[in-house]
């Protein structure tokens, strides 16, 4: 149970006074963000804000300076985050690109794209998204269709990725796609045996959005939101140069690309606007309002410290896969509860108009994807267990 | 059955304290079996195991060294409290350990053996009266553990005056007059009795130099937390461990997907729960905290507050889980599982229910806002907090 274990983190003390760097920052930029707008907690974008948190250097924070980073440490970052999260400050832009796609390029075409993309990324210039599911793959990522060929003018891609947040703004895809189709051994359906090599023949590319043969086409959310899409390739050629890593390593890249995703340490605070919300409007005299949101603050205390946890191990060079996943398990069973308790203590008597209302209406439409994006619960689940060994 | 302790819950101790963490496994692990926790539960108590724990250094290792104990945190008291739980040791132990700290840092003598707590606010049937340079009790206290066994309990009184410092009383329960000791259980089976009380004179008052107002309460609701993280490491380690040699269908259970689904499940409430006690533990008064600290106590009772909580919350559901993986076996008698999803449910209740420490902490959040919230948060501590 080794990597299941979470020991308290706690912040050095130049922490505080970067936690008070932002929250001024925080108290100007949030003046133009409408409450309602604020429920929409890292899936709200603004190129420009994104921009600003570049100048004032929280992105790319940890990153080496050859790359535009910043050189400050997991904690300091961690602090940037949670305070931008519970804040509800639009900083979708820019999240997917300072969480994964730049430590993958960092780690993987350190030398060719990297020193090119990655100064961009820190300034908040360029953004991001995923292309990892297809419409027949999504929690079965070995099963993807799409495919790279490779000719002497570049890899020429077809096929379609789904459920890409910030497709329609993003600048640059990080594309996990099948380069030997050879290798194209999916599960048969009958019998249920996998294929032996479905791991092997996969490759990552990074593509410019902007590429002919390119298209976003929105797929609108329940919330009638754009967020995610689909993108269609037909014959997309990429150039030779952008093919990330080595060609048939992709399944090995999009795990380590995962485990970034994965192991934020700050995945619980997606329904915070509901919570405070529901602190303003709460009667500290009302016994049935002080247990059930009590209850809601005593989770927060504990994964709060839990995310600390998770940062520290981040600093230290640990693995914090298993653990990061016990939190994201843990933080969306609140997440999720939250529309929930707000229905129990406030339904039907809150005007239609005010800003609780408005929380609770968009909370309890957004949360069911809380345990679907970045894995999904019963894959959390199954990483645990296997870490119980009992897989 | 003897009581499997399965190698996969050595890890799970803190890596802090190793040396006592040793000890207490050593003395838990080889000294505490499935007889000795039915004789608790037949009322008895189990002298030789006692003075074992009590030459070990255990019960006066929270008390100041200027009444002859070890002058540790709560940090250090984290490995024995938590194998209380994990070997579910039948002793008053923690009792003794708050009582003991208590008694010390307000200049009272510590007396040896067993002692117990009373917490005079959280007994709404129970009144103090002075009495020359002490108080008469008069009423009654339920539920107040070993109570039988206890040559005493430290009774808090809280403040005299608003803002005043917590007074604590000594109640002799071997020679004291007017005390009727009426046996109870609670639900573990273990002694929790009820104090019958009529003038019972505690001839000695000493104010407590404790920023808590409740300290007895507040303490023992931090005992009781780390004992439920102790009792919970124990049961995850067991349920998974059964999964895995309960072999039906032709295939151990636990390679089914639901049941490692819930084991996973329950792993996560577990590290919840132990995170919030070792952070608990890590901010209360004692060793290096300052008792008297205003701002450490307010860190402190945070850190209780929600210890408590998630603590209760996890042991309502594991133990749920636990029973659910151990089918039939795990509800017999035969079996060890009870004896620590009955700890769970005896300690979830005891120094204040998940729900009422909830309470405190809801009226809390809501008189901070929903613009105070976030900075209490981070500063862990909320300044409504009572």
């Amino acid at each position: 149970m080794q990597g299941l274990l979470i020991d308290p983190g706690s912040l050095p003390p130049e922490c505080a006074a970067l936690r008070a760097e932002v929250r001024a920052f925080l108290a100007e930029a949030m003046v133009h963000i409408p409450p309602v707008r604020r429920n929409r907690n890292w899936s709200g974008a603004s190129a420009d804000f994104s921009r600003q948190m570049g100048e004032r250097g929280w992105i790319g924070m940890t990153w080496p300076a050859r790359y535009g980073g910043h050189e400050r440490s997991m904690l300091e970052r961690y602090v940037v985050l949670e305070e931008m999260l519970a804040a509800g400050a639009p900083v979708g832009a820019h999240w997917v690109a300072d969480r994964q796609s730049g430590p993958l390029l960092m780690r993987y075409a350190p030398d060719t794209l990297a020193p090119r993309i990655v100064p961009r990324i820190a300034r908040g210039e360029c953004f991001f998204c995923i292309g990892m599911s297809e419409p027949d793959s999504g929690s079965d990522l070995a099963s993807i269709r799409t495919k790279a060929v490779n000719t002497p003018q570049g890899w020429v891609i077809n096929g379609r990725k789904v459920w890409t947040s910030g497709a329609h703004r993003a600048h640059y895809m990080i594309a996990l796609v099948r380069t030997d189709v050879r290798t194209d051994v999916r599960t048969d359906v009958r019998t249920g045996e996998r294929g032996e090599n479905r791991h092997a023949g996969m490759s990552q590319f990074l593509v410019d959005m902007q590429t002919p043969g390119l298209t976003v086409r929105p797929i609108l959310n329940q919330l009638g939101e754009h967020d995610f899409n689909e993108v269609t390739f037909d014959d997309v050629t990429v150039p030779h140069d952008c093919l990330i890593g080595a060609e048939g390593n992709g399944w090995a890249q999009v795990g380590a690309e995962l485990a970034f995703e994965r192991s934020g340490p700050e995945r619980y605070l997606s329904s915070t606007q509901l919570l405070l919300e529901m602190l303003a409007q709460a009667d500290p005299g009302d016994e049935r309002q002080a247990v059930a949101l009590g209850r809601i603050v005593a989770q927060y205390g504990t994964l709060r410290q839990m995310s600390l946890g998770v940062a520290g191990m981040l600093s230290r060079g640990e693995n914090p896969a298993l653990a990061a996943a016990l939190v994201k398990d843990q933080g969306a069973l609140v997440e999720q509860a939250m529309p929930d308790i707000a229905h129990d203590l406030f339904g039907g008597r809150v005007d239609p108009g005010s800003t609780l209302a408005q929380a609770m209406r968009y909370a309890t439409l957004a949360v069911p994807s809380f345990s679907l994006r970045g894995g999904t619960r019963e894959i959390l689940r199954g990483m645990i267990a296997k870490g119980l060994d009992l897989r | 059955m003897n009581h499997p302790t399965r190698p996969t819950m050595d890890p799970t101790a803190p890596a802090a304290d190793s040396l006592i963490s040793d000890s207490v496994a050593r003395l838990f692990g080889s000294r505490v079996d499935k007889a000795q926790r039915e004789r608790a539960e037949a009322g008895e108590l189990d002298a030789a195991l006692w003075q074992q724990v009590a030459d070990s250094g255990f019960t006066l290792l929270l008390a100041t060294e200027a009444a002859g104990g070890l002058g540790l945190g709560w940090a250090a008291a984290y490995p024995v409290l938590r194998g209380l739980g994990a070997w579910q040791v039948p002793l008053p132990l923690a009792e003794t350990m708050v009582a003991a700290q208590l008694l010390s840092l307000a200049g009272l003598v510590v007396p040896d053996g067993p002692l117990t707590l009373i917490e005079l606010g959280q007994c709404p049937g129970l009144q103090a009266r002075a009495e020359g340079s002490g108080v008469c009790l008069t009423g009654t206290a339920h539920g107040v553990p070993w109570a039988r066994h206890a040559k005493g309990a430290v009774v808090s009184l809280g403040a005299a005056g608003a803002g005043g410092p917590a007074r604590l009383a000594w109640l002799d329960l071997t020679a004291s007059a007017g005390v009727t000791i009426q046996p109870q259980t609670d639900a573990a089976g273990l002694p929790a009795d009820t104090l019958h009380m009529q003038a019972a004179h505690c001839p000695q008052v000493a104010s407590l130099p404790m920023a808590l107002t409740e300290p007895v309460f507040t303490l023992g609701a931090l005992a009781r937390s780390i004992m439920m993280v102790g009792a919970l490491e124990w049961v995850l380690g067991q349920a998974v461990g059964y999964a895995g040699d309960r072999v039906q269908f032709g295939k151990p259970i636990g390679k089914n997907q639901v049941i490692q689904q819930n084991l996973a499940l329950m792993a996560g409430d577990v590290a919840a729960a132990r995170m919030a006690a070792l952070v608990a533990a890590g901010q209360a008064p004692g060793g290096d905290v300052a008792a008297a600290d205003a701002q450490a106590a307010a860190a402190a009772l945070f850190g209780i507050a929600v210890a408590k909580v998630r603590c209760g919350e996890a042991a309502t559901r594991a133990a749920g889980i636990a029973h659910q993986v151990h089918g039939a076996i795990g509800f017999t008698h035969e079996h060890a599982l009870h004896f620590a999803t009955r700890r769970l449910w005896a300690w979830r209740e005891q120094f204040g229910t998940d729900a009422q420490w909830a309470a405190r902490l809801g009226r809390a959040a809501i008189l901070a806002g929903g613009s105070g919230f976030w900075p209490a948060l981070t500063q862990q501590q909320f300044s409504g907090l009572r």
